[in-house]
């Protein structure tokens, strides 16, 4: 059976976030983010968080999902601590950054305020 | 009236960039931590051999003109780009290098990682 790791709805996106989007990039961070990250990030509200982060686990953004293919040392201190994560979508089987939550390449799926996260391990 | 000495911050082990002379003012008096869990030790450290205030982005806001050092845990991504953009000097604890969006307003000048509190000089 599939387990909830992670739930959290979008409750803001930054004026900069399709820059990052551009570059394969989406970057999340937790409400009490400050001010000054906002309009780099996409904001959002956590509503539950089980259990760590692993290789395989899948991301889910409304409709779509992203497995996830690597994990940097930091990313997971960052969604606990932060409600922080970068999703790349470079294809990486290693994090570049210690910070990075990679998938596949592709185009990322559209996010607006309003959209549900989920983490699921299958 | 505070009393300020100033600090070299040099790069730790696999890190990036630097060094940064730090030396906080009356004006631009804060240790801006922003980091996972509350004020970072390195960041505590940096406020003791400086004599600047400590603060903790997470918890309130301060204006880019206060701040004398922003201390960040950047994955390398975001906080990495952010301060530097906006002309602070940046610690990163972590060993990242220029990434990213944002990575062009990274340079030597403004930014060093990978730092432990041993990076941290002080200048007489």
């Amino acid at each position: 059976m599939a387990e909830l790791l992670y739930r959290s709805e979008v409750t803001g996106i930054g004026e900069l976030v399709p820059s990052f989007v551009a570059e394969g990039i989406l970057v999340f961070f937790g409400e009490s983010a400050p001010e000054e990250l906002h309009e780099f990030c996409i904001m959002h509200k956590v509503e539950h968080q089980a259990g760590i982060l692993d290789v395989g686990d899948v991301i889910q953004i409304d409709e779509h999902h992203l497995e996830v293919l690597a994990i940097g040392s930091v990313a997971n201190e960052n969604l606990m601590n932060l409600g922080h994560m970068n999703i790349k979508a470079d294809g990486n089987l290693v994090a570049d950054m210690p910070g990075d939550v990679c998938v596949a390449i592709g185009e990322l799926p559209p996010v607006a305020v309003g959209s549900k996260i989920q983490i699921i391990r299958k | 009236m505070g009393e300020y000495k100033a600090v070299r911050i040099e790069k730790g082990y696999g890190g990036w960039g630097g060094p940064l002379v730090v030396l906080p003012t009356d004006e631009r008096p804060l240790i801006y931590c922003v980091t996972g869990g509350g004020i970072h030790p390195l960041a505590q450290h940096i406020a003791d051999l400086t004599g600047g205030e400590v603060f903790d982005g997470f918890k309130s806001s301060a204006p880019f003109d206060k701040i004398a050092v922003a201390v960040i845990d950047c994955g390398g991504t975001a906080r990495i780009g952010v301060y530097p953009m906006k002309k602070c000097l940046t610690v990163d604890i972590h060993a990242t290098s220029p990434a990213g969006p944002l990575a062009m307003f990274i340079t030597e000048e403004l930014f060093v990682s990978g730092v432990k509190p041993a990076n941290v000089i002080p200048i007489d």
